[in-house]
């Protein structure tokens, strides 16, 4: 019975030891907002505005991530031609344009 | 993607051929430190998207005692993506310094700086200088509460170098006090005398990376290593370094706009665990490391000596670091780097977390 | 007849694809950057608060002008003591009009254009009526707003 409370108490602790240092935290976050009245939006407010962008940043990261993966597909591309010993031009060489 | 009369059209007037043959002809070396060669890049890249940045913010913003606060918040409230370009030039800033930093002490680690590539180790850490009163005079254009102290003390910290601290706190701040004066002065460093001076000095700096080459560590100079030309190979590489780096900043900027503060009072006394931007933190931790007063002397002017002897030593090293110009292995100045980075990394996260 | 081999070599089509994608992408960041860089334009506000003491007392058949973002608005007070507000802009060559009380008109003086006391248009060039917008009193404050905006009042 004894352990038993024991045990309770000890894992009480243990949540304890997690919750006080983020209740400490949330109110040192909470005064020091306290102080500061009305900060100066520095993002736009509405919601729908706040979607657009959202999803502008995602469209960009996609756009980036498309670009360095044909890069990538170019890099292995002049790789595969200097192995070849290829890629000294031959002026004179007739082209097909 | 070929456009044969542009070509003809180009080569019909100029002689094209030798700078495809100097591209082709460049190399950098591959080995395991390669890495850094990125960092000189990546900081390159940062500035251009400063000056472009800047450039706009510049068309909004009033550099007067009067309007500077109310035309940044104008900035970020009413003009299309206003709010975006001003956190965009921040979080550049802040990376800005954050590379140049990386790419110094990488070159410090690996002793890029020894002989004959002395004057790119001076140039660069000009730029670092430069670069350092670019953040602060930009962050004073926003004149809230933050930065009205941090120049105050940046400006008056200077004022407690010997001799030439009082004339050269009055001549930064155009009077004896920060005021609309200093506002209009650091304006016109911000945006005309440093970006000349920067523009110049990078010119300088990579033409003597182009004119030397890129350097190889001493204990890797022997063994020949491999090399890969610059372009199409490492120019593409520095291509995809340089989206991410797009992407990071664009990224930032979209979810952690910078705070602006209350509007700067100088009757006001300064706001509470007022902390100056990360770069300045290393300095300030060592300042107050020292007490007021050291043998009847002023601790502050000691103090300050003191970082400007160790600046300056880092400054000069190259032409301290003797063993290492001959091409030999110089474990000393080695272990010079390590403290110096060690130093800087521990000062600044102690000064970020106290 | 089938072709063995594609005409377009993987270093073409690599390159073009590259190309077009580059353009997209510099396209959009160069859309963003002009749009900052551009004045932004064209930009009323949704709202404007006034003090309902100054407009309150005006006489009848009158207007008071008021600045609706960079331009003039008229708060008007017809003969029969009702009020509206409008856009003091004509919509023909966005001249400002004038309120004649006397034929209880507005008139565009640039091109002899006419409106009534409801805004429409009688009379002249002007295509459309003039805007009107909606008029709300909260305690000492008159609100001007522009029809079908919800105004949030920041807390004072």
């Amino acid at each position: 019975m004894k352990q038993k409370f024991m045990t309770w108490v000890k894992s009480r602790l243990a949540v304890m030891g997690y919750a006080l240092p983020l209740v400490v935290l949330s109110i040192i976050c909470g005064l020091s907002t306290v102080g500061a009245e009305e900060k100066v939006p520095v993002f736009p407010q509405s919601t729908y505005d706040a979607y657009i962008i959202y999803q502008n940043l995602a469209i960009f990261w996609i756009f980036i991530l498309g670009l360095i993966i044909i890069i990538l597909m170019k890099l292995r591309e002049i790789e595969r031609t200097q192995k070849l010993g290829a890629d000294n031009d031959n002026e004179d060489a007739p082209r097909l344009e | 993607m070929n456009y044969p009369r542009l070509k003809h059209w180009l080569e019909e007037r100029y002689d094209l051929t030798d700078v495809r043959k100097f591209a082709k002809s460049k190399l950098i070396p591959e080995h395991r430190y390669d890495f850094l060669y990125y960092t000189g890049g990546i900081t390159l890249f940062l500035f251009i998207i400063q000056f472009i940045s800047g450039m706009l913010l510049a068309f909004y913003y009033v550099p007067h005692i009067d309007h500077a606060y109310k035309s940044i918040i104008d900035i970020v409230t009413k003009i299309n993506m206003g709010w975006f370009f001003r956190s965009f030039h921040h979080w550049g800033a802040q990376l800005a310094i954050l590379f140049l930093f990386i790419h110094l002490f990488g070159t410090l680690l690996v002793k890029a700086y020894r002989k004959p590539r002395e004057m790119i180790w001076v140039t660069g850490f000009v730029l670092l200088i430069i670069s350092i009163f670019f953040g602060l005079s930009g962050y004073l254009l926003l004149w809230d509460e933050r930065a009205f102290a941090a120049v105050r003390v940046a400006t008056g910290g200077a004022g407690a170098l010997p001799v030439i601290g009082e004339f050269i706190k009055i001549f930064l701040r155009g009077g004896t006090e920060v005021t609309g004066e200093t506002i209009v002065r650091f304006y016109a460093f911000h945006v005309a005398i440093l970006p000349l001076i920067t523009l110049c000095i990078i010119g300088l700096h990579v033409l003597l990376v182009q004119y030397h080459g890129v350097s190889v560590p001493t204990s890797l100079e022997k063994n020949k290593t491999s090399a890969v030309p610059f372009f199409p190979n490492v120019f593409y590489k520095d291509m995809i370094i340089w989206l991410i780096v797009l992407g990071v900043v664009v990224t930032l900027a979209v979810l952690l706009p910078p705070e602006i503060g209350i509007q700067a009072d100088p009757l006001a006394p300064p706001p509470e665990n007022i902390k100056p931007e990360w770069y300045f933190l290393c300095v300030l931790e060592t300042l107050k490391l020292f007490p007021g007063e050291i043998l009847g002397l002023n601790g502050e002017t000691i103090a300050i000596l003191c970082v400007s002897t160790g600046i300056l030593f880092l400054f000069l090293i190259p032409f301290f670091a003797r063993k290492a110009n001959r091409g030999k292995k110089s474990p000393l100045f080695t272990s010079i780097a390590v403290v110096y980075v060690v130093y800087f990394v521990t000062m600044t996260v102690i000064g970020f977390l106290s | 007849m089938k072709l063995k081999y594609s005409l377009i070599s993987r270093r073409t089509f690599l390159n073009t694809l590259f190309g077009s994608w580059l353009f997209a992408l510099f396209s959009g960041s160069f859309y963003a950057l002009i749009k900052f860089a551009f004045p932004t334009v064209g930009k009323e506000p949704d709202f404007v608060v006034l003090k309902l003491k100054d407009y309150v007392d005006i006489p009848n058949n009158s207007v008071k002008p008021f600045t609706w973002g960079n331009v003039l608005g008229l708060y008007l007070k017809k003969e029969d003591g009702s009020i509206m507000a409008l856009k003091g802009v004509c919509t023909h060559m966005e001249c400002n009009v004038a309120y004649k009380p006397d034929e209880k008109k507005f008139y565009c003086a640039c091109h002899q254009g006419w409106f009534d006391d409801t805004g429409q248009n009688i009379a002249g060039p002007p295509p459309r009526p003039l805007e009107t917008f909606d008029v709300i009193v909260e305690g000492e404050k008159l609100i001007i707003a522009k029809k079908g905006v919800q105004v949030e009042l920041p807390k004072a």
